[in-house]
């Protein structure tokens, strides 16, 4: 109810400078373009990495752009809490007696972002056309699913990166490892890259809960247990937990910062 | 010129107070490094393309990375801000030229930027295994010549952001404006993908472009895939890039202060 008035408030203020958002909406889709382009480029120069052609490596590219433009677009009270910290805003919402991540939610919502959720959904709709897929229901639940957990990691993430700047102030560049790296090593399959890295992003930061591991059960692919693929969004989406308390726990700890 | 030299000097002393910001950006260099690295690996899978083995593809992405900071396309601190609320008044009103000023300012934060975070990349990207890690140069001169061609390279850097400078007073959207050059240089300059990654047919019209100049040539010169006299001529291309880009960057920027209209007071 509450949210909905929030939405209707930000649109409302984007709308007043069309132009920029206009822009910022052309260069962050610009920004993704390029990385598609770039994914391209690779497959036309090498065909295959493994198994995994370029359709295969679109529809992953297609399923992080849309779950981390989503989480960008409607979680930017979360991506740029240091600038709530830093203005001493987030004083301002704590004394409200409404609730608190409700508000952070409400603080700012990154219409400009549309535009790279669109070419999101449209690289993944362009993949899943050119695979075959012998589908059923349970592989059209499972893609779903996949994205549904793809956009509760990625939050996970950030509430981590948020948790972080209540200690720090400042947004510290290496933090955006998590989450900007999550998304740039999710474009290819995570198994071709070397062990560490690999296990790092499944077993730590599970981003291929919604990349290798679900793809290997919709293409039949893969020497893994198909079960466990199929069940790995499901297991994924409990990491936005623990973020969820360690942030918590950051709030609770917050003193301000003396503006 | 004196006063050119002052403004790169303050800037650049003002940039190398940022040492956790350097620490962090070293930090997150690293991993990018490592990513490439072990993606474009998995890639070339062993195979030797046109003479781009993979050490030296783990060559060429250490170099990118270790003088990432400088190749990265940006505004002058504070530019953006300047423009939009209107401080840059305080630019024209000096008796320098305004271009010359903000080359300077940016060209001293982009050098202690990358004095601040290159050496330890360098260092540990060498002690890395062979096939993954930076290699020596290919022979003394191209030593020699990959340092020239990277100073180019940082000059063009700093001609581009100029021209995002030109597109910032258009639009009055810093963000906006320094994104899309950005996205561009580093897509066709072979910062995303090594150029010698790429099919053959984008790679010559590349080639024709002058955003190579800023990464790809100097560590092509390092790693020995470009040979002596290739290198010169195309040092000499680099050089005549530069010129022409920073009389249209002048061009331009006249043409966007007579039409300035300062916004606020």
């Amino acid at each position: 109810m509450l949210y909905k008035k929030y939405l209707k408030m930000h649109i409302k203020s984007s709308m007043q400078y069309k132009f920029n958002i206009f822009l910022l909406g052309i260069s962050s889709t610009l920004v993704s373009a390029s990385e598609i382009i770039s994914v391209w480029l690779l497959f036309q120069s090498f065909s295959s990495v493994g198994y995994w052609g370029f359709y295969e490596a679109a529809l992953m590219f297609g399923i992080v752009t849309t779950v981390f433009s989503c989480v960008e677009c409607f979680a930017r009270g979360y991506d740029e809490f240091p600038t709530l910290i830093k203005e001493g805003s987030l004083d301002r919402l704590l004394v409200r007696p409404v609730n608190i991540y409700l508000q952070i939610f409400g603080s700012k919502i990154e219409f400009s972002r549309c535009g790279k959720i669109l070419l999101g959904l449209t690289v993944s709709v362009i993949a899943l056309c050119n695979l075959s897929i012998s589908w059923t229901i349970w592989k059209a639940i499972v893609l779903i699913l996949t994205f549904i957990c793809g956009i509760l990691i990625i939050f996970g993430l950030m509430l981590i990166t948020a948790g972080v700047s209540v200690f720090t102030v400042e947004n510290l560049e290496f933090l955006n490892i998590l989450t900007h790296g999550s998304k740039e090593i999710c474009f290819y399959p995570i198994n071709i890259y070397t062990k560490w890295l690999a296990r790092f992003f499944t077993f730590i930061v599970p981003v291929a809960c919604f990349n290798y591991l679900p793809l290997n059960y919709i293409m039949g692919y893969g020497d893994l247990p198909q079960i466990l693929c199929a069940f790995a969004p499901l297991i994924g989406m409990l990491f936005v937990i623990p973020c969820f308390l360690f942030f918590r726990w950051c709030l609770k700890k917050y003193q301000g910062t003396g503006t | 010129m004196r006063s050119y030299f002052g403004l790169f000097k303050m800037s650049f002393k003002g940039e190398i107070q940022y040492r956790t910001k350097a620490l962090s950006g070293i930090m997150t260099q690293l991993f990018w490094g490592f990513m490439y690295v072990y993606l474009y690996t998995a890639f070339m899978g062993g195979k030797i393309i046109d003479g781009f083995s993979i050490s030296q593809m783990a060559t060429y992405i250490w170099l990118g990375q270790a003088f990432f900071a400088m190749r990265y396309i940006s505004l002058p601190q504070n530019c953006g801000a300047e423009i939009s609320n209107g401080n840059v008044c305080y630019k024209f009103v000096r008796p320098v030229n305004i271009y010359d000023q903000w080359f300077a300012e940016h060209l001293g934060q982009k050098l202690s930027a990358t004095i601040l975070r290159f050496a330890p990349i360098i260092l540990i990207s060498m002690l890395l295994p062979n096939n993954i890690g930076l290699s020596l140069p290919a022979s003394f001169t191209s030593f020699l010549l990959f340092l020239i061609a990277l100073m180019l390279g940082c000059l063009m850097a700093v001609t581009l952001s100029m021209l995002a400078i030109f597109i910032t007073f258009k639009t009055l959207s810093a963000k906006g404006s320094i994104t899309i050059v950005n996205t561009i240089t580093m897509l066709l300059g072979g910062m995303c993908i090594p150029l010698p990654l790429m099919p053959i047919g984008v790679q010559n019209v590349l080639s024709w472009l002058p955003f190579r100049y800023i990464s790809d040539l100097p560590s092509r010169i390092y790693i020995g895939n470009i040979g002596t006299t290739d290198a010169l001529i195309q040092i000499g291309i680099s050089f005549a890039w530069l010129v022409a880009l920073i009389i249209l960057g002048k061009i331009l920027m006249k043409k966007a202060l007579k039409n300035t209209v300062i916004q606020g007071g």
